[in-house]
C-alpha cells in the first residue's frame, strides 16, 4: 500500500483532511465524555436503598381537627394495619429513602462542642423497623417495645439506644467498624447514646448527599401531626393492597387527611428523574452527533473524490484494479481518521479535565478512549466505502477525455 | 446590489437542492440542539423580578457553628433564627421587610360531603405582597395592624380560591384551615415566579404556596412548619419556646432597599444589632452579614442546575461539529461552480464582489438553517417537557429573544463558516476555468 | 506483436446507434513506430481506447503478445495495462499533488515492485528524459514539455511492451513539441514500439508507418487527403 504518496498528496490539499479530521476529533471529545456522564448517573440509580423497594409503600397521615387524637390514631391505625393480610408489617416514620426530605444530625465519638461530628440521617421507627423496611441486622440486636419512646415535635431530649448503617460504623470508627456494636456516641454534642445493632445497609432520603449510606434507626413514636405509614406486603399484593390501605385508613378516622399514596419505585423513579433523563438526552445526543459526522465525511469525500476523476481514470489506465481504487480512498481516509482520534484524544482528555473542574464530574474509564477511537474509525470507514465504491468505478477511459 | 446578492443566491440554493438542504440541515440541527439548551438556561437563570430585582435584598447572618469549618471559610447558613427575624421584623430600619417560612395546611371546606384536603401554605407578613409585586385579582394583602392584632386573614392563590368558591369574588368569605376559621381578604391572580426567589430553600422552580397567612397567627395556633430547619446546637429545653429562642434557622428574610445609601444604613445597622448580640454571648463566628439582590442570591444559591450547564457546553460542541460539517458543503458547493466564478471576474467583478456575493449565499443558508432549526429546538424542548414532566413547564418558554438569538446565531455560524470557502473561492483566476478551445 | 483483427465499437444511447469503429484492422510489429491519424469525430480516440484496454469493443479480436485480451476480466485488463502498456496523454495526466518522483512510481506500486526496485526505475527513468535534478517538485512547477516528458519516464518506468501516445504534443508549443518528438524518436530507435495518434499531419511524417481512420475505417489516406482538399475548395 502506498502509504507514503497517500500521506504527501493529503499534505499538499489539506482542508479536505482537516475538516475531516476536525470533526472526528470534536466528536469524539463530546461522545467521551457524554457516555462518562451516562455510565456515572447509571452506576448511581443502580445503587440499593437496602430496604425491600418493590414491596413497600408509603401514604401520608395529616391531622388537622381540634379533637385529632395523634397518639391513639397512630396506635389504632398501625393495629389495623399489621393485621391487613397480605401486609408483612407496617410504621410509622418521619421519611423513607430517597423521598428527598428528611431529617439528619450529626453523631460524634467523644463528647464536646469542638470535636467534629459526623452527619447521618435519622428514621424514627418502632420495634417493628427493621421487619417494615426489610433491612438486614448484621449485629446486635433490634428494638423491644420498651424501648420506644413518643416524641412531641420540640422535644429535644433523645433515646440512648440507636441502630446505625455498617458505613456510619466505618465512618465512625474507621479501624474496626464492627467493634461499633456497643460503643457509646453523642448527639448534640454530649448526649450519649449506644448503638446497639448494626444494620447491612440502607440509603438516607437524599440520593445525591454525600453521606447517603450513613442512617441511624432511632426508637420513638413521632407526634408531629402529621406522619408517614411505611407499610410492606407480600410478594405481589402491594398494587391490591395499596387502595384498601387508603381506604381504612379515611374510613377510620375524619379528623385526619390521607394523601401521597406511592410506592417505594415510584418514590425511586422521582428521585432520580434528572439522572434518567440525562442519560436519555445523551443518548439521543450521542446518535445524532455521529450520524452528523457521518454524512458529513460522505459528503466531504464524495467531494473530494469528485474533484479526482481524472486522476482516478490514470491510475486506472495505468493499471489500477477497481480494488486499488477503493483500498487508495479507503487508505486515505483511515489515515485522516487516525489523525482524528489522535486529536481526539486530547480533546476528550481536555475536555474532561474542565468538566471535572468545572462541574465536578468524573474522570472518564480509561478504556473508553481506545473503545471510541476504534467506533470512530470504523464509522469513518463505513461513511466513506459508498464515495470510494464510486470512485472504483470511474472508467479507465476518462483518462483520454480531453475536457 | 445586495439585492442582486440575494437573488444570485437564491438561484444558488435553487440550482443544487440536495447539497443546499444538506447545508441547511446540517446548520438546524446544531441551532436546534443549542437553542434547546440555551433556552432552558435562559429560563432558569432568568430574573423573576426585574423591576425591583435590584432593590430587594436577602439577608443572612453568620449565628453558626465556629467548629463547622469548610474550605475556604465560614460561610452563613441561607436562613435565620427566629429570635433575629423577629428582632429585625421590629426594628423596622429597612423601608419594607419580611420574614416568612413554608407551611402546609388542611382546608376544610364548608358542606357536608366536601372533603378537606391538604394546601401549601406561607406564613409572612404584610409587607410581602407589595414587596414581590403579587398581582391581585381581588382584595388585597393584610397591613400592619392584622400583623399586630393576630387577624386571622388569609390571601388565597387563583387556583385555590377557584376550588373553594368556584372562582368567584370571596373577600369576606370565611375559610376553615387546621379547625380554625380564616378571613379571605384578598385572592391573587395567575402567579408563577421562575425561579421561586423568595424561598429556593425547598425546590427552587416549584410552584408558589395556595394559600398565605399571616406568621405570627401561625405561631400562636401552632400550626405546622414544613421546609428546613436545621440547628448546629441543642436548644435549651424542650417545648415551642425554647426551640424559639434557640439557634435553629427555619425563616428566610428579605429586605427593600431603593437605592445604595439605603442598603449601606441597612448593613450598619445589622452590623450594629449583631455585635450587640455577640455581647450577649450569641454569634460566636466572626462577623459577616450579608445581602444579596434577587440575582446574586440566585447565584449563591446554585439555582441554574449544573446539568443545564453540561448540556449547554455539549450542545455547543455539538454546533462546532455541524459548522465545521457545514465549512465542507460550502467548499464543495462554492468551488463546484468555479466556472461561473470565473466568468464573473473575466466579465469584471472584483474579488470584493465575489467575497460579498458568496458570504450573502452563505448567510441565506445560514437564515434557513436558523428557521429549521428553531422549529427543531420547539422540538427538543418538547422532549424536555415529556421526560421532565409538570416541573418544567414553566420553564420552556421560546420568547421572542430566543427566537432572535436562534436566528441570529444560525445566520453568525453560517458566515463564519462560510469565510474560508468564499476566500477560496475568491482565489479563482480570471477565465481560469473556461476551456478555450 | 499487436493484432487489432475486424474490429467493431458501437455505442448505443437510448435508440441511437453511434458506429465508431467498423471492422478495423491493425498490425503492429516489434519495434515499430505507428502514427494514427485522422479528423476528429473519425474513431481516433475509440480506437485509443481499445488498443489501451481501456474500453471493452463489440466485435472483432485483440491479440496481444500472441494472447487474446479481447475480452479480459477488468482486472486482468488492468494487469495488461500495467505490464505491457505505457500510455502518453494530451493533458499529461499526471497527478498534481504528487511530486515527479511519486508520479512515475505510480504505475510500478501496481507491479508489486519492492521499495528498491522502484527506486532504481523511476531514477533511471528520470535520468534519461533530463530531470532527475527536479525529482521532489511538483508538476504545476515544470513547463510544459518538461511535464510530458516526466509522464513518457512514468510510461517507460515499467518496460511496456509498447507506447500509447495520444497527441502527445497537442498541449506544447513547437519548440517544446519538438524536443517531446525527438525523444520519442530516440525511444523508438532504442527498440520501443511506438503508436501515436494525431490530427497533425507534421507528427505522423516522423513515424514510421501511417494508418489513416475515416468514419471509423482504416481509409487510403491518398484518397481521402485529396477528397478533403476537394471539399475545401
Amino acid at each position: 500500500m502506498e502509504f507514503g504518496p497517500i500521506w504527501r498528496a493529503m499534505m499538499r490539499n489539506k482542508t479536505g483532511a482537516v475538516l475531516i479530521a476536525l470533526q472526528i476529533a470534536v466528536t469524539m471529545a463530546i461522545m467521551v465524555n457524554a457516555i462518562s456522564i451516562m455510565q456515572e448517573r447509571a452506576r448511581l440509580m443502580a445503587r440499593p436503598s437496602g430496604i425491600d423497594e418493590h414491596n413497600i409503600f408509603t401514604i401520608s397521615s395529616i391531622g388537622f381537627a381540634a379533637d385529632f387524637n395523634e397518639r391513639v390514631t397512630i396506635e389504632e391505625d398501625l393495629a389495623a394495619l399489621r393485621s391487613m393480610p397480605g401486609v408483612v408489617d407496617a410504621i410509622q416514620t418521619n421519611a423513607v429513602p430517597l423521598a428527598d426530605s428528611g431529617w439528619s444530625m450529626e453523631l460524634q465519638t467523644e463528647p464536646g462542642a469542638e470535636i467534629d461530628a459526623t452527619s447521618v440521617a435519622v428514621y424514627f421507627v418502632d420495634e417493628h423497623g427493621l421487619n417494615t423496611f426489610g433491612v438486614h441486622l448484621l449485629a446486635g440486636e433490634n428494638f423491644k417495645a420498651s424501648d420506644v419512646n413518643w416524641r412531641e415535635g420540640s422535644d429535644t431530649q433523645w433515646p440512648n439506644k440507636i441502630l446505625i448503617t455498617r458505613a456510619m460504623a466505618a465512618t465512625l470508627f474507621p479501624d474496626d467498624p464492627d467493634s461499633a456494636l456497643g460503643k457509646t456516641v453523642y448527639i448534640n454534642d454530649d448526649e450519649p447514646m449506644t448503638v446497639t445493632g448494626i444494620i447491612e445497609q440502607m440509603q438516607a432520603p437524599w440520593s445525591t448527599w454525600k453521606a447517603v449510606e450513613r442512617v441511624m434507626l432511632v426508637p420513638s413514636h413521632t407526634l408531629f401531626k402529621g406522619t408517614r405509614y411505611v407499610i410492606r406486603t407480600e410478594p405481589g399484593m402491594r398494587d391490591q393492597l395499596m387502595p384498601k390501605v387508603e381506604a381504612l385508613l379515611a374510613e377510620r378516622n375524619k379528623s385526619r387527611i390521607v394523601r401521597s399514596m406511592r410506592t417505594m419505585d415510584e418514590i425511586r423513579e422521582r428521585s432520580y428523574l434528572t439522572d434518567a433523563s440525562m442519560i436519555k438526552i445523551l443518548t439521543f445526543t450521542i446518535i445524532l452527533l455521529t450520524a452528523v459526522t457521518a454524512l458529513g465525511i460522505v459528503g466531504l469525500a464524495s467531494f473530494s473524490v469528485n474533484r479526482r476523476t481524472r486522476q482516478i481514470g490514470t491510475r486506472r489506465a495505468l493499471g489500477a484494479t477497481r480494488t486499488a481504487i477503493l483500498r487508495y480512498f479507503m487508505t486515505e481516509n483511515l489515515m485522516i481518521s487516525i489523525v482524528g482520534v489522535v486529536l481526539g484524544a486530547a480533546l476528550t482528555a481536555a475536555l474532561n479535565m474542565f468538566m471535572i473542574e468545572t462541574f465536578s464530574l468524573t474522570r472518564i474509564a480509561w478504556y473508553l478512549l481506545p473503545v471510541a477511537m476504534l467506533v470512530l474509525l470504523g464509522v469513518g470507514q463505513l461513511a466513506v466505502l459508498g464515495p470510494a465504491r464510486k470512485a472504483s468505478r470511474v472508467p479507465p477511459a476518462v483518462a483520454t477525455r480531453t475536457v | 446590489m445586495f439585492s442582486y446578492y440575494l437573488k444570485l443566491g437564491w438561484l444558488s440554493i435553487h440550482r443544487n437542492p440536495l447539497l443546499s438542504s444538506l447545508m441547511i440541515a446540517a446548520i438546524a440541527v446544531g441551532i436546534g440542539a443549542s437553542m434547546t439548551t440555551i433556552t432552558v438556561n435562559y429560563t432558569m437563570s432568568s430574573n423573576p423580578i426585574p423591576q425591583k430585582s435590584d432593590q430587594l435584598f436577602y439577608v443572612q447572618l453568620d449565628n453558626w457553628d465556629p467548629n463547622d469549618k469548610r474550605e475556604g471559610g465560614f460561610e452563613p447558613p441561607d436562613q435565620m433564627t427566629y429570635l433575629d427575624a423577629m428582632a429585625l421584623m421590629k426594628a423596622h430600619k429597612a423601608y419594607r421587610q419580611v420574614a416568612s417560612n413554608r407551611s402546609g395546611l388542611v382546608l376544610e371546606p364548608a358542606g357536608e360531603d366536601a372533603r378537606p384536603f391538604s394546601v401549601t401554605a406561607r406564613n409572612t407578613w404584610a409587607d410581602f405582597f407589595p414587596m414581590f409585586d403579587l398581582p391581585f385579582l381581588y382584595g388585597s394583602g393584610w397591613d400592619d395592624a392584622a400583623d399586630r392584632n393576630l387577624e386571622k386573614v388569609v390571601v388565597l392563590s387563583k387556583e385555590t380560591n377557584e376550588r373553594v368558591f368556584g372562582g368567584e369574588n370571596s373577600v369576606g368569605r370565611s375559610v376553615r384551615f387546621n379547625g380554625i376559621d380564616f378571613t379571605v381578604v384578598g385572592v391573587l391572580d395567575k402567579y408563577y415566579p421562575v425561579p421561586k426567589f423568595y424561598d429556593v430553600t425547598t425546590g427552587a422552580f416549584d410552584e408558589p404556596e395556595e394559600v398565605y397567612i399571616p406568621f405570627n397567627v401561625a405561631l400562636e395556633y401552632k400550626l405546622p412548619r414544613n421546609g428546613n430547619t436545621s440547628c448546629w446546637k441543642k436548644p435549651d429545653g424542650d417545648g415551642l419556646d425554647a426551640f424559639l429562642n434557640s439557634e435553629c434557622i427555619w425563616i428566610q428574610f428579605w429586605a427593600q432597599l431603593r437605592n445604595k445609601k439605603e442598603k449601606q444604613e441597612y448593613m450598619d445597622f445589622l452590623n450594629a444589632y449583631v455585635g450587640q448580640q455577640k455581647r450577649l454571648g450569641r454569634f460566636p463566628r466572626p462577623m459577616d452579614n450579608r445581602l444579596s439582590n434577587v440575582m446574586e442570591w440566585m447565584e449563591n444559591q446554585k439555582v441554574v442546575d449544573d446539568d443545564a450547564r453540561v448540556l449547554l457546553g455539549l450542545s455547543l460542541l455539538f454546533l462546532v461539529v455541524c459548522l465545521l460539517n457545514t465549512i465542507g458543503l460550502l467548499l464543495a458547493k462554492f468551488l463546484g461552480k468555479s466556472t461561473d466564478s470565473s466568468l464573473r471576474r473575466a466579465l469584471g467583478a472584483s474579488r470584493a464582489n465575489l467575497f460579498a456575493q458568496h458570504m450573502v449565499e452563505a448567510g441565506l443558508i445560514g437564515l434557513g438553517g436558523g428557521i429549521l432549526g428553531l422549529g427543531l429546538s420547539w422540538l427538543g424542548l418538547q422532549g424536555i417537557k415529556a421526560l421532565f414532566g409538570d416541573i418544567v413547564v414553566y420553564l420552556i418558554q421560546l420568547d421572542w429573544v430566543m427566537v432572535l438569538t436562534a436566528i441570529g446565531l444560525a445566520i453568525v455560524s453560517a458566515l463564519l463558516a462560510g469565510l474560508y470557502p468564499t476566500w477560496r473561492a475568491c482565489r479563482i483566476a480570471p477565465a481560469s476555468q473556461l476551456k478555450i478551445q | 506483436m499487436l493484432s487489432l483483427q475486424n474490429i467493431s465499437m458501437v455505442y448505443r444511447a437510448g435508440l441511437v446507434e453511434t458506429h465508431a469503429l467498423r471492422d478495423f484492422s491493425l498490425e503492429v510489429d516489434e519495434g515499430d513506430f505507428v502514427s494514427v491519424t485522422g479528423p476528429s469525430g473519425s474513431g481516433k480516440t475509440t480506437f485509443l481506447n481499445i488498443t489501451g484496454l481501456l474500453e471493452r469493443f463489440t466485435d472483432g479480436r485483440y491479440f496481444l503478445d500472441g494472447r487474446d485480451v479481447s475480452k479480459l476480466s477488468d482486472a486482468e485488463a488492468s494487469a495488461v495495462r500495467n505490464q505491457k502498456i505505457g500510455f502518453i496523454f494530451q493533458s499529461f495526466n499526471l497527478i498534481p499533488d504528487l511530486n515527479l518522483f511519486d508520479n512515475v512510481d505510480v504505475p510500478l506500486r501496481y507491479r508489486g515492485f519492492s521499495a528498491a526496485e522502484r527506486k532504481r526505475r523511476i531514477e533511471r527513468m528520470l535520468e534519461m528524459v533530463g530531470l532527475a535534478s527536479r525529482m521532489k517538485h511538483l508538476p504545476s512547477q515544470l513547463s510544459g514539455g518538461q511535464q510530458q516528458r516526466v509522464a513518457i519516464a512514468r510510461a517507460l518506468a515499467g518496460e511496456p511492451r509498447f507506447l500509447l501516445a495520444d497527441e502527445p504534443t497537442g498541449n506544447l508549443d513547437s519548440h517544446m513539441a519538438l524536443s517531446v518528438m525527438e525523444l520519442l524518436a530516440e525511444i523508438n530507435r532504442n527498440g520501443t514500439t511506438i503508436i501515436m495518434v494525431t490530427h497533425d499531419p507534421a507528427l505522423a511524417v516522423m513515424a514510421s508507418r501511417n494508418v489513416h481512420i475515416l468514419d471509423g475505417r482504416v481509409s487510403d489516406p491518398e484518397t481521402d487527403t485529396q477528397l478533403a482538399a476537394a471539399a475545401s475548395a
